[in-house]
């Protein structure tokens, strides 16, 4: 399996809070990971310090074969981020948000841009009427909608999906699991996604990391379910995560 | 039979057969537009696009290629594409995907006719209606919470005075300080032409407490404080805080626009004697330093000319113009809705509108003053 994201020994503190105690983790290309923990357990801070967006304590970060700085400009054609709140630029329209990328780091015709962005809109689920609507005229769900297809303008290699899920009723949930599996199978991307949702973890991870303990622990959905971790077993233990479980369980077995 | 990076052409008699390779993706977009138009001009009867040296696709670059043939299809050529890989196909597919739902999308434009006088009237009527709307709810929350006093905003209103009167205090006094200076050496100049030096005394003492005292007080807290008032009320609106307020049962106007309100007119009649203080002080610096005026003189000479009245006319209006700077500064943080961009569009109105408003009361003020004959 070819290594996309390596992080090698990463330390995170915060005064004498220790969140990140030499972590390590290795993201291979087109696997869907998810990552889970509790809150505080530095799930954020991971994703923040390989988008270089956090200054580490100490550690290593290689994203594509290229060292993560803080605040440098890392491999930024070849990730797309899907921030929680959708982080969509509030002063441009759904249409100029999605160009905007394509417009800096391409010098395509105007024209071409247009359509490219639109296709991106299309294949996000949205219709081209909102396309000149402005974020704030705009549901949880589409934003979110729209930040994906923001991070899929540039035909990234990887996604960062923070909580894509969050805040979205179960149908509108349950859409965007089937989106993001569709555009994984169809666009080759490798797909880190910090998430709550047992459903969504179930349904569509080939991997999950459970940062627990200032570590993490990785592994297929039964070998984490295996695991004798009491907080891990805790969290897949409460009755939500058991449906879920079974809900895949029984899909599996016919 | 011609052949580049991306494509190379064979003319065969009953069609055009193009060999697609290489790497056709995002950052090439721009070379693939080229090398594709030179497809169109060749083109016979038919076309046929050999895919089965294509190294690498994305989206983009399957766009170009579809694109291609839509339009060959539009100038009624006939076009196909073969010999993907699945793995290569699978792109292709997303765009005749999305294509598809776009044209069944397109006939939702209702073909009426543009009627931009009748909206304009319309967005005008409506635009002013919800502005006074929104006015009247505001002041009579504010009138409720002044009915019903809480005492919540005692310590809200002693943190303001702190914030916009205190703390702005070094900032008056230095301007008002260089002012005086300023106006002292502008009227020595004029003034000596006439042998009435000391005339500059009276000139500095009476514009600074009648007028420079206040007004340059007043727009140092427009500034100041009327930014700050917007920008804190707006993204407390942004936050849904005064959302929070309003399902808890407080009354945000009463919790966050009276205390400002009051705050601030307690704390520019306060800025005001500092202000007037410093500015007759720097009168003092140059009539003493360079005019040969001696300091009891100078004093003399101010309590001569100037008296209380002059003082309190320039006082009085201080409340006013605090007044006129939080009233606008938190109406307009409270008009911001949605998006960080109107934040900065209702800030700065907060204090291009303050400090005109400012303006135009002072010259109310002014004539109202000598028709007294104050």
């Amino acid at each position: 399996m070819e290594t996309i994201i390596s992080v090698k020994n990463l330390v995170n503190r915060f005064g004498s809070q220790l969140v990140h105690d030499r972590l390590c983790l290795d993201v291979g290309r087109d696997e869907i990971l998810g990552v889970v923990g509790g809150s505080g357990s530095g799930k954020s801070v991971l994703m923040r310090s390989i988008l270089g967006l956090q200054r580490p304590t100490s550690g290593s970060i290689t994203v594509l074969g290229q060292k993560i700085e803080y605040h440098k400009p890392g491999p930024s054609r070849c990730w797309g981020v899907l921030f929680q709140a959708g982080a969509l630029l509030s002063g441009l329209t759904v249409q100029q948000n999605v160009e905007l990328p394509i417009a800096l780091y391409s010098d395509m015709p105007v024209e071409t841009r247009h359509e490219l962005a639109s296709l991106k809109l299309l294949m996000t689920g949205l219709s081209l009427s909102v396309a000149d609507k402005y974020p704030s005229e705009l549901s949880g769900g589409m934003r979110k909608r729209v930040s994906l297809a923001r991070a899929l303008a540039l035909e990234p290699k990887i996604l960062f999906l923070d909580e894509p899920t969050a805040g979205l009723d179960p149908i509108a949930a349950t859409e965007f699991d089937e989106l993001i599996t569709y555009l994984h199978d169809n666009l080759d991307l490798t797909i880190m996604m910090i998430t709550h949702d047992v459903d969504s973890l179930f349904s569509i991870c080939d991997r999950i990391a459970v940062l627990v303990d200032g570590g993490v622990v990785v592994g297929t959905i039964d070998e984490v379910l295996d695991s004798d971790h009491p907080w891990i077993r805790s969290y897949f233990g409460v009755p939500r995560a058991l449906r879920a479980r079974q809900a895949i369980g029984g899909l599996t077995r016919e | 039979m011609r052949s580049d990076t991306f494509l190379s052409l064979d003319n065969q008699p009953d069609r055009l057969v193009v060999n697609v390779k290489g790497h056709w993706i995002f950052d090439e977009v721009m070379n693939l537009e080229t090398a594709t138009a030179s497809v169109l001009p060749e083109a016979g009867q038919a076309v046929t696009f050999q895919c089965a040296g294509l190294e690498d696709i994305d989206i983009a670059g399957a766009w170009v290629l579809y694109d291609r043939t839509e339009q060959l299809s539009a100038l009624g050529i006939k076009s196909e594409l073969t010999g993907f890989k699945a793995a290569h196909f699978k792109f292709l597919q997303n765009i005749i995907d999305a294509a598809a739902i776009r044209d069944y999308q397109e006939p939702v434009e209702n073909p009426e006719r543009p009627r931009r006088f009748h909206k304009t009237v319309e967005n005008l009527g409506s635009h002013t209606a919800a502005v006074v709307e929104d006015l009247g709810a505001i002041a009579r929350s504010i009138l409720d919470g002044v009915r019903k006093p809480s005492l919540i905003i005692v310590g809200e209103t002693i943190k303001q005075v702190y914030a916009t009167g205190v703390q702005a205090i070094p900032v008056v006094v230095v301007i008002t300080f260089l002012i005086g200076i300023v106006t002292a050496h502008q009227a020595s100049g004029q003034l000596e032409k006439f042998g009435a030096t000391v005339l500059v005394v009276d000139l500095v003492s009476i514009s600074i407490t009648r007028e420079l005292g206040v007004l340059l007080a007043a727009i140092m807290v427009a500034g100041r404080s009327g930014s700050a008032f917007a920008a804190a009320l707006g993204v407390m609106k942004l936050n849904e805080e005064v959302d929070a307020m309003r399902v808890l049962g407080l009354n945000p106007n009463q919790m966050l626009v009276i205390p400002r309100i009051l705050g601030l007119m307690i704390a520019l009649p306060i800025l005001t004697i500092f202000a007037d203080v410093a500015g007759i002080a720097g009168g003092a610096l140059i009539a003493v330093g360079s005019m040969g005026i001696s300091g009891l003189h100078f004093f003399e000479r101010v309590a001569y000319s100037t008296d209380l009245t002059d003082f309190y006319v320039g006082l009085s209006k201080a409340p006013v113009f605090a007044l006129l700077i939080a009233a606008v500064g938190t109406l307009r943080g409270m008009q911001v809705k949605s998006s960080a961009e109107e934040l900065g569009l209702k800030t700065t109105m907060a204090v291009v509108q303050s400090i005109f408003m400012i303006i135009v009361a002072d010259a109310l003020f002014a004539t109202l003053f000598t028709r007294m004959g104050i």
